[in-house]
């Protein structure tokens, strides 16, 4: 039973790291904490449905077309309702978040009415068995494709001069100011980029759980958890995080008590601010006066 | 002078006869009535329950009403939750003065109204809301009009022990209301037959994964499942069990879900074969005997997309219409609730059970039937194997 | 602009009289009118709760829910396990209330600040609610807890318009005291913590204590409001002290005037309203509800109060002397 769990909880695991890695490369460069991501996974979701079963798209370019399609909405997001609001409290960013989390959470349930949509089956992948062991077509294929993603993330980010920009400017927005990357713009960007990789955890998620407008609320959590256990701002730490709960909430679940699984990602919230507030790869950034 | 005319006064109002105009809600061609119900929110697909019972009263409309009075539904969005379904029900009595009230699915937010509509005393038909503390203890104007939580949770306990050599029986459920007011009963059911269930789980709304659980199933190896889970959660539990090589233990449903949709949702026919669910009709939702009431659906509410909760509540509709006509042209609210405490036996066409309501008993449905796959088709059943 | 002497005399004058005017409202409204009424004075000490730890003393605490929670289970067990007119509850729910925020606090201590406070309060708060839930001989458990019908002095409390005079007395209490507390040395304290914790500390005020203080002093006052919110509905369920409910009175606190004490009652106002009026487009609500707040983010950074204040400086607040 415990590789049995294991499989499963790097499964959940995966999406939880597309989520925290995309709540992290946000916050890393506009130190906003997007509290309505939940609701950009569920639109990234949502658009691919639209396209694949009311438009007949096929299913990759379907996902192709939503990722691009959350890309461009998270830089409008940022350019047209972040912006304006900088001279603000920083506590409005949240707010605002979460308030367009609304606006989609909204026009999904208006335009999908009152049922619960059924994802149709993508792949039919078979199930691999070791021994006892099952690992499941839908394992498969979401830690396949978000270990691929995570390599190409990663791969560009240290590679490429477009990552190099990137880690320029997390390490100091004034010094990338400075040596004449437009800092503006590249918020703008990232959080294009995270838009879009919060929509391919959605889209993955989708034919598994079912679609509903409400799909958002409960991943949004699971990325502060695992987040926060990786340490705020780490990149490596968020999905390491992320896996590391889900299979906490695996083991949890089987082994002490069901009704934990959902408040395994509390706990560790709260265990790990008051344990080691900076997670196992943040910066310490504890104020003490 | 001014007190003996103000007597007079007096002796003349005590001598005239109630007219409609003095009954909130009931006027020479119209009768108000409340409809509550989850039209927004994450339980939204419930309110095909109140979207049905609209249809009905169109229906009755279109033929003339009742004694002349058209049935004139005053929707409310509750929204499943209880501060908001409480504005709804104040805003319904207190400012919309509606005759009675009709509907309800949630049955947390009855539950937190019933106090309150208990002490507004205007009558109050629970359409689809199963939780028994609804009517149970008795009040003067709260009236179920569907199978209760105690009613579907023995049945399905019911069902699940007239299996042959079912011993272990293990039990999954959220951890909320609604999930007891069917799981309690069962367990009720079950320590009567001497069954102790083997496992007792918990799988929480929302959840996307069922494999812990499944797991531990797979230890304890029950002859037979029962499920109080939602819809969504329902086919992700199914999809785990038949991924897990677990798909021929039989698994029994709730009324919150219906074989079409869970087959549907779930995509393989393999995972859903062995599910069964409380299936309160006298007949598939596609068979002939259901379908004038299909008829009236396609008619009124011809963009909705039907499913079991768009029968459910016709049922209660046809007895309200009956109690109606039978508490004749000078309505008012005290001669319904005894209209409706004399309807006895009263066959909805609909339900699986007929209607009978008392002045110590305002349960009005006691039994249910199951449905399940036979040869691919769903099936209404009365016990394991035995067609209804 | 600030207020000259004059104006701040009228503006004592309104402050004791708008209550006073108020007291005939019950006289004039149906019963969903009155229930609508009450829950604005609710939501007010909510926001003004949820306001001193967010907007005057500049944490992102998210603990609001909590220890509203707190409040309102606190009176509910009081008074059905342990017989307490729910009157006497309400005081006692408010120290619930503290004794939680006192527990917040005790991140802020930590050293802990901004998102991770943000998201430590509100796994709190969710883990709160997870107790409710599973702490079913206590609580109820997800049927929840009724609260029976109740009087002070004989006089029955089963309706709205009787809760209305109670609800009013204990928020004008409640906020006076608050406003009290803000021009005093304390408040004063509070606000310098916001501006630069450093140089507050350097000045020799204990800013550990202050912080303590005033997420205490939220607690008891949003214990207070929870207190009334379970006579209120008359029935206590744990998904009334959800994600949603900390999105609304987050998003009031924001509507009406981020550190404004009439911000709170104005955010509340309109927030509680709002649904009501759509109430005509069913599962329009989350739509209209993110958009009317974006827009007035973007239109008016500084709330609804801010408006107030551009009408006449008595609605300026500052609790200093120029």
């Amino acid at each position: 039973m415990l590789m049995q769990l294991t499989i499963s909880g790097i499964s959940q695991g995966a999406i939880y790291a597309l989520i925290a890695l995309s709540l992290t490369v946000v916050y890393r460069s506009t130190t906003i904490v997007n509290f309505g991501h939940g609701d950009f996974v569920m639109a990234g979701a949502f658009l691919s449905y639209v396209l694949v079963v009311l438009l007949g798209v096929a299913f990759i370019p379907a996902a192709m077309l939503a990722v691009v399609a959350m890309f461009l909405l998270g830089l409008a997001f940022s350019r047209g309702l972040i912006r304006p609001i900088r001279g603000g409290p920083h506590i409005g960013f949240a707010l605002m978040c979460i308030s367009a989390g609304y606006v989609f959470r909204g026009i999904a349930r208006i335009v999908w009415g009152r049922e619960v949509l059924p994802m149709p089956r993508v792949f039919e992948i078979e199930p691999i068995f070791i021994g006892d062991l099952i690992i499941t077509g839908d394992a498969v294929f979401i830690i396949s494709i978000t270990a691929i993603m995570l390599v190409v993330f990663f791969g560009v980010l240290a590679l490429t001069d477009i990552g190099k920009m990137v880690q320029a400017v997390y390490q100091s927005a004034r010094g990338a100011q400075l040596i004449g990357i437009n800092v503006d713009r590249f918020n703008d960007f990232t959080w294009g980029i995270g838009a879009a990789l919060g929509a391919i955890g959605g889209i993955l998620i989708a034919p598994i759980s079912l679609l509903h407008p409400d799909l958002g609320a409960s991943f949004l959590i699971k990325g502060f958890a695992a987040m926060t256990l990786g340490g705020f701002g780490s990149l490596y730490g968020a999905v390491l995080g992320a896996l590391i709960l889900g299979l906490s909430e695996q083991y949890a679940g089987a082994y002490i008590n069901s009704a934990l699984i959902d408040i395994t990602a509390y706990l560790v919230i709260v265990l790990v601010l008051f344990l080691r507030p900076h997670g196992l790869f943040g910066r310490k950034t504890v104020v003490k006066v | 002078m001014k007190t003996s005319l103000r007597m007079i006064a007096a002796l003349i109002m005590a001598g005239l006869p109630v007219t409609a105009q003095e009954v909130p809600g009931v006027t020479d061609d119209s009768i108000s009535i409340g409809v509550m119900g989850p039209f927004s929110g994450n339980a939204s697909s419930y309110s095909k329950a109140q979207v049905g019972m609209m249809a009905y009263y169109d229906k009755v409309n279109a033929e003339g009403g009742v004694h002349g009075r058209k049935l004139v539904a005053i929707p409310e969005d509750t929204a499943c939750d209880p501060s908001k379904g409480l504005a709804a029900a104040k805003k319904l009595i207190y400012q919309d003065k509606v005759f009675m009230l009709h509907g309800n699915s949630c049955s947390g937010v009855a539950v937190a109204l019933r106090p309150m509509i208990e002490e507004a005393g205007l009558p109050w038909l629970v359409a689809h809301a199963v939780s028994d503390s609804i009517t149970l203890p008795l009040a003067r104007n709260i009236f179920h009009g569907l199978p209760t939580g105690s009613a579907n949770g023995r049945a399905m306990a019911q069902f699940v022990l007239s299996k042959p050599d079912t011993t272990r029986v293990a039990i999954i459920e959220h951890s909320n209301d609604w999930a007891h007011s069917y799981s309690n009963p069962a367990r009720e059911y079950l320590a009567e037959n001497g069954v102790t269930p083997v496992a007792e789980l918990t799988m929480e709304r929302g959840q996307t994964d069922a494999t812990a659980q499944v797991l531990k199933l797979r230890e304890e190896k029950p002859d037979f499942i029962i499920a109080a889970i939602y819809e969504a959660e329902t086919a992700i539990f199914l999809r785990d069990l038949d991924k897990y090589g677990m798909g021929d233990i039989p698994v029994m449903g709730t009324a919150g879900t219906d074989l079409e949709n869970t087959l549907k949702r779930v995509g393989d026919f393999e995972a859903v074969k062995n599910y069964y669910v409380i299936h309160s009709y006298v007949d598939n939702l596609d068979g002939p005997k259901l379908q004038p009431v299909r008829d009236i659906l396609a008619e009124y509410a011809p963009d909705e997309e039907l499913s079991t909760f768009s029968f459910v509540s016709i049922g209660s509709a046809k007895a309200l219409v009956a109690a109606l006509e039978a508490a004749g042209p000078d309505l008012t609210r005290e001669k319904l609730i005894s209209a409706m405490e004399s309807i006895e036996n009263f066959e909805t066409g609909v339900l699986s059970e007929p209607i009978t309501w008392s002045a110590t008993d305002h349960q009005g449905v006691k039994g249910s039937a199951v449905a399940g796959f036979v040869d691919g088709k769903p099936t209404v059943l009365r016990a394991w194997n035995t067609p209804y | 602009m600030m207020p000259t002497a004059s104006q701040l005399r009228l503006r004592t004058i309104l402050f004791w009289a708008v209550p006073l005017l108020l007291l005939a409202l019950p006289l004039s409204t149906n019963s969903y009118v009155q229930f609508i009424a009450n829950s604005i004075v609710i939501f007010s000490l909510v926001a003004l709760g949820f306001n001193f730890v967010i907007g005057n003393l500049g944490q992102l605490a998210f603990a609001n829910t909590a220890l509203f929670g707190l409040g309102a289970y606190g009176s509910a067990i009081l008074v059905n396990t342990f017989g307490l007119p729910w009157i006497l509850s309400i005081p006692l729910a408010g120290l619930a209330g503290a004794a939680g925020g006192f527990l917040a606090s005790a991140a802020a201590l930590r050293g802990i600040r901004l998102y991770y406070l943000a998201i430590i309060t509100l796994a709190f708060g969710e883990l709160m609610r997870w107790l409710y839930v599973h702490g079913k001989s206590v609580t109820g458990g997800t049927d929840g807890m009724g609260v029976p019908a109740q009087s002070i002095f004989g006089v029955s409390l089963t309706d709205d318009h009787a809760k209305f005079y109670v609800f009013l007395v204990v928020a004008v209490l409640l906020f006076k005291s608050t406003l009290n507390l803000l021009r005093s040395r304390i408040g004063r304290s509070v606000m310098a913590v916001r501006e630069n914790e450093v140089a507050t500390a350097s000045l020799g005020i204990p800013t550990a204590r202050i912080i303590v203080f005033a997420f205490m002093w939220s607690g008891f006052v949003v214990g207070c409001a929870g207190a009334l919110f379970a006579l209120h509905t008359s029935y206590v369920f744990p998904e009334s002290f959800g994600m949603l409910h900390l999105i609304v009175s987050f998003a009031m606190v924001l509507v009406g005037g981020l550190g404004s004490v009439i911000g709170s009652v104005l955010g509340a106002a309109a927030l509680t309203i709002l649904p009501e009026y759509l109430r005509s487009f069913p599962g329009m609500e989350e739509l209209f509800f993110g958009l009317i707040v974006i827009a007035v983010l973007l239109a008016l950074p500084d709330g609804l109060a801010s408006l107030l204040r551009k009408l006449s400086p008595i609605f300026v607040e500052r609790y200093y002397r120029e």
